[in-house]
């Protein structure tokens, strides 16, 4: 019960443009501006991608709150990530000469725009997956990967996989608490010991929950045999993925963000 | 030994967006040797409240007191109450995982630290108690038992830390009427033997044939409290939440509907045949006036 | 008599070669339009049976017919199994997709119905076993029952002929079961839907046309449910349980108080005590 109201991944609800676009689309646009947040040459070519990223959120009604929640898990690789570079890394400038290490001016830089360089990714991504819930993400992955089939990648069993995984990730999530809470009913701990004693404290909660996730497993194989599946030829779609002028202005637009961020490179 | 709910509420998740309080302003003890039937519709809060019988969920407020005691104060031992309260849940033969039978009716004991001569005569008693003493039993794998079987094992690894109380969550949800009827007797028996009982059922026939007491649940508050006898006196009342009578009570109410005088508390089947027949010797004997 | 939609003829299954046999030479015809039951216990063979008649398996030996069509042949699978869905046991295990509407779609896209007829099919499976309101819900939010009458709809959706339930209402609690029981009476009186009920509750085989109890691979007993049911001796040695009322009767009976045979229910017990007692 307690695990029960999990949501999964982070989507976050709401009618908005952004939510509205083809999932085809924003993964392909997710992968050019990953390209334009790498392309980009100095802090300069970065205003523009904040601009963008700045008006789509806007647009996507996603509270800026849930998006800066995105970053929080990453902040000791980004403190990490700012301090190496600022002071390991060598320059001509110096600023600060703290007696142990100096601190130059292209350190100070280059630590700014790394971590800018990560602040952007994830907010760009988490846009994605804020936007999209994960079933019509897996559909897009799908109709993406398709065109691989002809060299025998198995797209269609990819999502299938993955839509599977997130039905089953609650109900798995709810009979692992349940499980656990039966061996604490015996007396078994999970929270003291050593790495090794909890590590064997597993054992009692990860057993039952394999045979229960491999005989759920079976019962679905059968269920979903029993319901004609044979894998993905001849299946037609409940939703029928169609680009609209939105999804052709968003193109447009990111288009032009990589030009302008090219651009802003070579200037500087 | 004795177990009370005070004022006992639990809140899932509070201050979050999925925030659900399960159980409200919950007063109830749990006395020695009887056998408790917990009644109610499915999320009423009859399992959150068992699991605060073994300190499994902690109230959000409220006390929990084993013999008087804070089991929730610092510096309480929690494995004692979980010694003491044993909590078999539904479908307990899902949390089976040892090699054998053995191993796995001794992981309680294990976790209690007693030595290997004590573990291996509670594991003997235990499958004693269920009815799985047969030989060579208790070095299989639990994994190829049938369902019933397994669901026996599990029992025993309960009943191996030897409980004072017994907490079971729908003990016969799944089995078939044959094995249905071993566990309850299987239950029955313990309680005849010591064993304070606690049982959610959904089975109202059940609850007729067994209990002591029982306690009907309706939105995570306690609404009904009594003997068997005085709960089914009010039929409509179970009707309105959802939950079913005994078909004896079904009979009972139907005969008084149709003018033939039944008395009020018949709620098990050899009630109803006594009174049917004192009903129909009383009627023949009208008859032959 | 109407004609059979399932037709088994000496069917008999083991699961490994000359392992022993699950089902045994079992014979049954189960006519359109209408609701039959099998009985037992765990081990009967019960399941196994449904199994065969969907043609999740094939028979070691003898015929299953759905249809008309032998499930022997393999061209025939995937039209028996839509002619014939079937409805499992435990409820999470059966439904594939994270939100209702896009289950029930599953076994539509499954036979390549066209998009555009989709929406239709579905708002009417999921009407008809009253879980509209519920087609944006996901799955694991609902209720044992409800669960289950979304696998209902999946299976309506695909307008079969007739549905096996492999006791679908064994872990449901008793609302649930209610709940499923009485949607599958209405698709069975009102769309006239072949139902094939299995089941070890016997008061949910009370009110089927004709019910069979299988007893170690093999049916034992057939005929009305009344027929089966009011004789507690009858059924004892398949380690079923008698509806209560029977029982009771039975029990007076022995006293000499002279209630007629083939009380099932309340309402004929209570008939019964009224017209000996007044």
């Amino acid at each position: 019960m307690a695990l029960n109201d999990i949501t999964l991944g982070q989507y976050y609800p709401a009618d908005s443009v952004v939510h509205r676009l083809d999932p085809r689309v924003k993964i392909v646009l997710l992968i050019v501006l990953i390209v334009a947040i790498f392309v980009a040459g100095n802090l300069l070519a970065y205003a523009p991608v904040i601009a963008f990223l700045a008006l789509v959120t806007y647009l996507s009604k996603v509270p800026v709150k849930m998006m800066v929640k995105g970053i929080k898990p990453l902040r000791f690789i980004l403190i990490l990530t700012f301090v190496l570079n600022l002071f390991f890394l060598q320059g001509e400038t110096p600023l600060l000469n703290l007696g142990f290490a100096v601190i130059t001016k292209e350190a100070l830089i280059t630590a700014v725009h790394y971590s800018l360089r990560l602040v952007l990714l994830v907010m760009i991504s988490s846009l994605l997956t804020l936007t999209t819930p994960p079933i019509v993400l897996t559909d897009g992955l799908e109709r993406l990967l398709s065109p691989l089939r002809v060299i025998h990648f198995p797209a269609h069993e990819m999502a299938m996989m993955m839509s599977i995984a997130l039905r089953f990730i609650p109900t798995l999530l709810e009979e692992a608490d349940k499980i656990m809470k039966a061996q604490t009913a015996r007396g078994a701990d999970f929270e003291s010991g050593n790495l090794i004693a909890r590590a064997k404290a597993m054992v009692p909660l990860l057993v039952p929950l394999f045979v229960s996730a491999f005989r759920r497993a079976g019962d679905l194989a059968m269920a979903m045999e029993a319901r004609c599946y044979h894998g993905g030829e001849g299946r037609t779609r409940l939703r029928v993925l169609k680009c609209e002028r939105r999804d052709y202005i968003a193109c447009a637009a990111v288009a032009a963000l990589l030009a302008l961020v090219i651009l802003c490179g070579k200037v500087y | 030994m004795q177990v009370t709910l005070e004022h006992v509420t639990h809140t899932y998740q509070p201050g979050s967006p999925f925030q659900a309080t399960a159980i409200r302003n919950v007063n109830l003890t749990i006395r020695s040797g009887e056998f408790l039937a917990l009644i109610g519709h499915t999320g009423c809060g009859k399992s959150t409240l068992a699991q605060h019988i073994n300190g499994l969920l902690k109230p959000t407020e409220g006390r929990v007191l084993l013999d008087g005691q804070d089991i929730h104060q610092k510096g309480f031992n929690k494995k004692e109450v979980r010694q003491k309260v044993g909590l078999v849940f539904q479908y307990p033969e899902h949390q089976l995982f040892e090699e054998t039978v053995a191993k796995d009716v001794g992981f309680g004991p294990k976790n209690l630290g007693l030595p290997e001569g004590e573990i291996a005569q509670r594991v003997q008693e235990a499958l004693d108690k269920v009815g799985l003493s047969l030989p060579g039993l208790a070095e299989k794998s639990p994994f190829e038992l049938s369902g019933g079987q397994m669901r026996r094992v599990a029992m025993a690894g309960v009943l191996a830390m030897r409980p004072e109380i017994l907490v079971l969550d729908e003990p016969a949800a799944g089995l078939d009427p044959q094995s249905r009827e071993d566990m309850l007797q299987l239950i029955s028996s313990l309680h005849r033997q010591g064993t304070t009982v606690v049982m959610i059922s959904h089975s109202m026939d059940d609850v007729a044939r067994f209990a002591s007491r029982a306690v009907v649940m309706e939105h995570g508050t306690v609404v009904m409290e009594g003997a068997p006898e005085e709960i089914f006196r009010h039929p409509e009342e179970l009707e309105r939440m959802g939950l079913d009578v005994p078909s004896v009570c079904k009979l009972g109410m139907r005969l008084r509907a149709m003018g033939i005088e039944c008395p009020q508390d018949i709620f098990r089947e050899e009630q109803a045949e006594l009174a049917l027949l004192s009903l129909w010797k009383g009627g023949a004997g009208h008859g032959a006036e | 008599m109407a004609e059979p939609i399932i037709l088994a003829d000496h069917v008999s299954f083991s699961y490994e070669e000359g392992g022993p046999l699950a089902v045994q030479d079992v014979s049954l015809a189960v006519e359109k339009g209408s609701f039959q039951a099998i009985l037992g216990q765990n081990g009967s063979g019960k399941s196994t049976l449904a199994k065969l008649i969907n043609g999740l398996y094939v028979p070691t030996e003898g015929h299953v017919t759905v249809c008309g069509m032998d499930t022997q042949s393999e061209e025939n699978t995937w039209e028996i199994r839509r002619r014939a869905g079937m409805v499992f046991q435990n409820p999470d295990n059966q439904l594939v997709a994270t939100v209702v509407r896009e289950d029930v779609a599953f076994g539509l896209e499954n036979i390549g119905v066209p998009t555009e007829e989709m929406p239709g099919r579905i708002e009417k499976a999921l009407r008809d076993v009253g879980m509209l309101p519920f087609a944006d819900r996901a799955p694991h939010l609902l209720s044992g029952g409800q669960k289950q009458r979304v696998a209902i709809a999946g299976v309506l959706a695909m307008q079969p002929e007739a549905i096996i339930f492999d006791e679908s209402t064994a872990m449901l609690d008793p609302q649930g079961r209610r709940e499923v029981l009485s949607a599958v009476k209405r698709l069975n009186r009102e769309q006239g839907i072949t139902v094939l009920w299995i089941t070890h509750f016997m008061e949910e085989a009370a009110e089927c046309d004709r019910a069979h109890v299988m007893h170690q691979g093999r049916i034992v007993l057939s005929g009305t449910p009344r027929e089966i049911f009011s004789d507690v001796k009858k059924i004892k040695p398949y380690h079923l349980d008698a509806p209560p009322m029977a029982r009771l009767s039975q029990a007076l009976r022995q006293q000499g108080m002279p209630i007629r045979q083939g009380v099932m229910t309340v309402e004929e017990m209570a008939e019964e005590v009224a017209r000996l007692c007044r």
